[in-house]
């Protein structure tokens, strides 16, 4: 391989070259800023995990797997996998394959950031390089993969059902920019290698495209123009790329990172709550996610779009938004870059102002002190109150398996804080959580039993009760049949089990009311369950939903949960029980209805 | 010197609401917020279920009452003890939203 | 030949009409689902506000439709129109061609157990107000007998006024029903206190208020203006109810051995199925929609299709009544213009 200018330099490298400067210019300053922004001690957790060997070996697994190789969007649906794969990986081989032959043959001119991108442009072929085949070939196959997925993309802007989604979002005019040059890239650099290739070589793929060029078109006038259409798609994307979705690839670089680091949104706009604004691609996977986006009206306030009104600053709409939220966390769950829509909506709604604010310091807990030593130490929780089946089963429960206990919220207690805390006002939280703890800990129990998964989150996450066994019931009633202390038996009956949003994807407890209810009939499951469990509707997340605009919500839930026409609805919280039963056409109860129904002793 | 101190007890101004002079620029405003901010019906089901009621008195429906007669005060006093626990917005037959309605009075209202 | 009449429902509004209708000559068949007539009004002790017995209504009726063709045990299999009359299939294989169909399905009770926090079927001291009619009847309930009677609550409004019961509705009956069996109930307890929680009173009727009146001052039954929210029990099984007492402005607690639910009037389940078969028109509530609220309640949007009494919304027992007359009277205008 010899080299064809003297200068290795051409002016149509400009374009590519200002365009690249930009983006790398972009994005030093943006990585310096969130990382500033991030609190002390948050900076400093993340300095060290980049230089502790297990998390570094994750990032460069997780950044390698997830955007790269998008194996979260390959769990989802294979060719949207393939599509996003494709793209990614082939491009990045492209640039691999791109920097060994320049190492390989032009070793001098490595320092230039242009010499592998426009590799071909520079260079003929001379017979002693016949043994680089191997990487014209591999130069060849990356670019028809990335090609593969050009087309992918562009089916997909037109029917995107067959990618399994129902909706995705409508791109704004920067994006379509972006979008269009990203697609043209590829195309211009397959035209410029293939008017080149009878110079400087090529396989499969730009050899073929040459000598059908050749046929036609006899010289080489076109093959500047080319070279300079391709440089430009390039210079065009990196220069819009900082104002379109496509930042989500450098961005994400930075988050993964982060979360690794194990850092938490601390602030709304700024430092972690910034990096993942930014790392939304756009995809719109959380749409159809959504459980409000039964209702068409509420496809704008999905957490694709907060993202975006959160980059233009729109701070009317952002209220909105976050707002609305039910805090179900399913776009949190299925978002395949990790951006967490649920924590970015409270993080929006902390900094609101308020004109007043609650203070419970003239709250006596006196009259709540319990003397519960050697006991369970139950707190049903507020909502419990209103469906009192369950507080009843619970305690019969309870009775049969000899467990003595006692009530900490009979005749009312204080809040868990969890609804005050999803309302942003976490000062307040941290006052009902404090009140709490302190009985809690007075009382002297080393177990404290929860009937409702909005407490319990709030309990596992929020209260430091080291020491004391802190269980949902659905774990508790688990636990009591497989030491012996129930006695199930089997009914003819057909159950579902609801995941509630805050038991299960809130805090990751999918098995254990399966388990029991295996025990006591026969399970069937949700069209949708587990992670993807859909919102009862009924969530206190929501500041502004109002009563009548959840129906719809209740009604797609039921119909997920009755595909496979179960006799009986189970769910685990008070809410999304009261909530079913409204609108069902079954019967819905609490796991512990159903347990105690199906004991004796 | 005030009245009260030189007579030893309080003179408190008219307790009749004057509905002609009731200002309700502010609770039109929530209206705006909230349309439910005129739905109530007065039947207490709020007060009764209020967890944060047992400690304090505080009570939702006088809240709104007592805003709709425009006497600020009191109302904003009582809701300073609201746990926004979301039990009202529960057992309400009108389907308030209530969580919301707090919070817009939070934010519209002022203690001074 | 007679005219036939199908009359779908043979509640006290379908038996009033078929009377009406004999006598002015026509054919009626009513055609009833469950094995007796009467329907609600069978079922319940004595009518408001002359406590007169609901059985001697009911039977004076029974009597009075003895000539007419009634089908018990039978519903509508499917309904379609021909040219100027109906053609329709019963489910014990009958077939009957009639000009009109009078729609008389009345109202179902709303299914107490749906407001959980009342604990209807959770708590053993809680019933509904048809639980007490059935006990005023046959005096044997296990929640009464059982146990010592010395403070009673009535929940008024249960399933009613209620958008989270879906019914937003007022059923209308309900407050005066209360006060009757609060005075009933005063009767065989004297010495038992007794409560209506009530969020406003309704006492709309000829009578009513004073029935109201002798309520309070005769019987002494305590009225408090407060919505009741939560229902708790305690350890010797008596419940515990929680409300508001909006006059007093403070929270009220009792503890009580026996709470009843005065559940309220929703719309027959039978009403969509029936209104799917000949495409009639109901409205927010469920109930059938006349064409006209004022002017023309007993008439549906369909030619020779009617409606009397509960099937159009919450009624009263004269109410009802009046209706079924009326309506076999256009029934009869009707089939003269034909």
């Amino acid at each position: 391989m010899r080299e064809r200018f003297l200068t290795g330099y051409n002016d149509f490298v400009l374009p590519f070259m200002i365009g690249m400067v930009f983006i790398l210019t972009y994005c030093i300053i943006a990585l310096i800023r969130i990382i500033g922004q991030l609190p002390k001690e948050d900076r400093r957790r993340f300095f060290i995990s980049l230089i502790t060997p297990k998390t570094l070996a994750k990032n460069i697994k997780d950044i390698f797997c997830d955007c790269l190789l998008h194996v979260k969007i390959w769990k989802r649906n294979k060719l949207l996998g393939y599509m996003h794969s494709s793209i990614a990986f082939g491009w990045f081989m492209l640039i691999v394959v791109g920097h060994i032959e320049v190492l390989l043959y032009t070793p001098h001119r490595a320092k230039l950031f242009y010499y592998p991108i426009f590799f071909r442009y520079f260079v003929a072929e001379t017979e002693t390089t016949m043994k680089g085949a191997v990487l014209f070939f591999l130069m060849d196959f990356f670019l028809l993969v990335v090609l593969s997925g050009i087309a992918l993309a562009i089916i997909k802007r037109i029917r995107s059902k067959i990618f399994g989604m129902r909706r995705t979002t409508n791109p704004s005019f920067l994006d379509l920019v972006g979008l269009y040059s990203l697609w043209s890239i590829f195309p211009l650099r397959l035209l410029a290698e293939g008017f080149t290739a009878d110079i400087s070589g090529g396989s499969f793929l730009t050899k073929s495209l040459n000598y059908v060029f050749t046929s036609f078109l006899s010289d080489h006038a076109n093959m500047l123009p080319s070279w300079w259409a391709y440089s430009c798609a390039l210079g065009i994307f990196f220069c819009v790329l900082p104002f379109t979705r496509y930042m989500h690839i450098p961005s994400e670089i930075l988050l993964i990172p982060l979360r690794n680091a194990g850092i938490k949104i601390r602030h709304a706009r700024k430092g972690l709550a910034k990096a993942q604004v930014y790392s939304c691609p756009s995809c719109g996977l959380c749409i159809d996610a959504c459980p409000m986006s039964v209702q068409k009206g509420n496809i704008k306030d999905t957490t694709v779009y907060l993202n975006r009104q959160i980059r233009r600053g729109n701070e009317v709409r952002i209220e909105e938004i976050s707002d609305k939220c039910l805090l179900c966390g399913k776009c949190t769950a299925i978002c395949p870059v990790g951006v967490e829509g649920d924590k970015l909506r409270i993080a929006q709604r902390s900094v609101r102002k308020y004109g007043l604010s609650p203070d419970y310091s003239s709250i006596d807990t006196a009259s709540l002190a319990i003397d519960s030593r050697g006991k369970i130490l139950y707190y049903a929780g507020c909502m419990t109150a209103l469906t009192p089946s369950i507080r009843k089963a619970m305690e019969s429960l309870l009775k049969k398996a000899g467990v003595e206990y006692e009530l900490m919220d009979k005749d009312g207690g204080i809040c868990c804080g969890r609804p005050m805390w999803m309302a942003g006002r976490f000062d307040q939280a941290k006052q009902m959580v404090e009140k709490n703890t302190g009985i809690i800990r007075n009382s002297g129990a080393d177990t404290l039993l929860l009937s409702c998964p909005i407490c319990y989150r709030i309990f596992k996450e929020r209260y430091s009760l080291e020491g004391i066994r802190i269980v949902h019931h659905t774990e508790f009633i688990d636990s009591l049949i497989s030491e012996g202390r129930l006695k199930i038996k089997r009914d003819p009956r057909k159950y579902v089990y609801h995941d509630p949003c805050e038991l299960g994807r809130g805090s990751g407890i999918y098995e254990q009311p399966r388990n029991v209810l295996l025990r006591a009939g026969t399970l069937v499951e949700a069209a949708k369950n587990r992670k993807e469990s859909i919102c009862c509707g009924g969530s206190v997340g929501s500041l502004s939903l109002s009563f009548d605009k959840r129906k719809a919500l209740t009604e797609n839930a039921l119909n997920n949960l009755t595909a496979a026409s179960p006799d009986v609805i189970v769910t685990a919280c008070p809410l999304c029980l009261s909530t079913f039963s409204r609108y069902a056409d079954r019967k819905v109860e609490d796991i512990a209805e159903t347990i105690d129904r199906n004991t004796s002793n | 010197m005030t009245m009260e101190n030189i007579f030893g007890f309080s003179i408190s101004p008219s307790s009749t609401v004057n509905l002609d002079n009731v200002d309700l620029t502010l609770f039109n405003r929530l209206h705006e917020l909230e349309p439910d901010a005129w739905k109530c019906m007065s039947c207490g089901s709020c007060t009764a279920t209020c967890p944060a009621g047992n400690f304090s008195g505080m009570s939702l429906r006088k809240v709104l009452h007592a805003l709709q007669r425009g006497k600020e005060k009191d109302a904003v006093k009582m809701l300073r003890c609201c746990m926004l626990c979301g039990k009202c917005s529960m057992v309400c037959p009108r389907g308030i939203n209530t969580r919301h309605l707090i919070l817009s009075i939070c934010k519209l209202y002022k203690e001074d | 030949m007679k005219d036939n009449i199908v009359i779908v429902g043979g509640g006290i509004a379908g038996m009033e009409a078929a009377r009406q209708l004999l006598k002015l000559g026509y054919n009626p068949i009513i055609v009833e689902k469950s094995d007796r007539l009467g329907g609600h009004v069978a079922q319940w002790h004595c009518l408001f506000p002359d406590m007169t017995p609901a059985k001697d209504v009911v039977s004076s009726l029974i009597e009075a439709t003895g000539r007419a063709n009634i089908f018990l045990n039978t519903e509508i299999s499917f309904m379609n129109r021909l040219k100027d009359s109906y053609n329709i299939m019963l489910t014990n294989g009958v077939s009957v061609i009639a000009k009109v169909v009078l729609v008389t399905t009345g109202f179902s009770v709303f299914d107490a157990g749906k407001k959980e926090e009342y604990g209807y079927g959770v708590y053993d001291q809680v019933m509904t107000n048809s639980d007490l009619e059935h006990w005023f009847n046959d005096g044997n309930d296990d929640r009464i007998d059982g146990s010592e009677m010395n403070a009673i609550g009535f929940v008024h409004c249960v399933g009613s006024r209620d958008e989270k019961a879906r019914n937003p509705q007022c059923s209308k009956v309900c407050c005066i029903t209360a006060v009757k069996q609060a005075i009933e109930i005063k009767k065989r307890f004297p010495d038992a206190m007794v409560y209506c929680f009530y969020m406003d009173l309704r006492m709309f009727g000829k009578k009513y208020e004073d029935f109201y009146i002798a309520a309070q001052r005769d019987y002494g039954v305590r009225f408090i203006r407060g919505r009741v929210s939560e229902v708790s029990e305690n350890i010797e099984g008596k419940v515990i109810v929680k409300a508001e007492d909006t006059l007093a402005g403070k929270p009220v607690k009792v503890t009580l051995d026996l709470l009843v639910l005065m559940a309220g009037m929703v719309c027959n389940p039978d009403c969509s199925t029936l209104a799917g078969m000949v495409s009639l028109q109901t409205d927010s509530d469920g109930f059938f929609k006349s064409r006209d609220n004022i002017a023309d309640i007993t008439s549906s949007s369909r030619d020779g299709i009617y409606y009397a009494g509960a099937c159009t919304g919450p009624k009263t027992v004269p109410e009802t009544l009046a209706e079924a007359r009326s309506a076999a009277l256009e029934i009869h205008s009707y089939i003269n213009r034909l």
